[in-house]
């Protein structure tokens, strides 16, 4: 396990990769626990929510993110670190137009093009 | 309901940038880094840890309290303007330097949180507060 210098270590890729899969389930279980349309309002929906699995797979999901997300930022510059974590947003719409049938127009699509760029060319460049 | 979203995006941006000052923090107080309990101990035996955990907790309730009005895509897309905060705190609190693929791998990240967050005010504009003159 040798931290990162100057370029991305596989243990910083693979940290990486495992984020991603973490945080795109947790916010996609906290969508299907927030969107249930018969939770109702204030203290019933929470009630509602934690008698439901959702919402737990999510904290789960999250609990778990939030150690890998601290290994990860400790091995490179956090100013990268936050720029290559912004790949979770194309993660999110990718699951989110197959898991809720969520559109990708094609100002979506600029989008996610840009973000995925953006993060390419700070991968690549440091 | 725009004050509504404009107070839960910056609330939900200032939790976030709390929680990535704290998780480098955190992280560089306990390296090496490896996958044992050690390591989760010397992670929770320093109290940056506990900034995270405000900036994580504060981060899920504005973010479930947004969620239930707001579609996703465009709350997930304001929440990751962070960035901007976190890289420019970057500079002043851990000397890091901004070079060029950083600041152009930025501008092309927020462009497209830009157009992400465009596209959905497009779609779903019941949900958002009428703009007018704007197609």
């Amino acid at each position: 396990m040798t931290p990162a210098t100057g370029s991305i270590s596989t243990l910083v890729a693979g940290l990486w990769l495992f984020n991603i899969v973490l945080d795109t389930g947790g916010q996609l279980a906290f969508k299907a626990a927030a969107g249930d349309e018969e939770a109702g309002d204030g203290l019933a929906r929470w009630k509602h929510m934690a008698s439901r699995p959702w919402l737990w797979l999510g904290i789960s999901c999250y609990v778990i993110e939030f150690l890998v997300w601290i290994a990860f930022l400790s091995l490179i510059p956090l100013s990268e670190g936050v720029l290559l974590g912004s790949i979770n947003i194309v993660a999110i719409m990718v699951a989110g137009r197959f898991l809720f049938g969520e559109k990708l127009t094609r100002l979506r699509v600029a989008g996610i093009l840009l973000v995925t760029l953006g993060v390419v060319i700070v991968g690549v460049g440091g | 309901m725009k004050r509504f979203y404009l107070i839960g995006f910056l609330l939900l941006m200032t939790f976030d940038t709390l929680a990535q000052i704290s998780f480098k923090y955190a992280g560089t107080h306990a390296l090496p880094v490896a996958a044992s309990l050690a390591w989760v101990l010397r992670v929770f035996g320093q109290p940056w840890i506990y900034g995270a955990v405000v900036g994580y907790v504060g981060a899920f309730f504005t973010w479930m309290s947004l969620l239930k009005h707001a579609p996703i895509g465009p709350a997930f897309a304001a929440s990751h303007l962070e960035v901007v905060s976190v890289m420019l705190l970057s500079v002043w609190l851990f000397n890091e330097h901004l070079n060029l693929a950083r600041v152009l791998g930025a501008i092309a990240i927020i462009a497209g949180i830009i157009c992400l967050g465009l596209a959905e005010s497009r779609e779903h504009p019941a949900e958002v507060e009428p703009e007018p003159a704007q197609a």
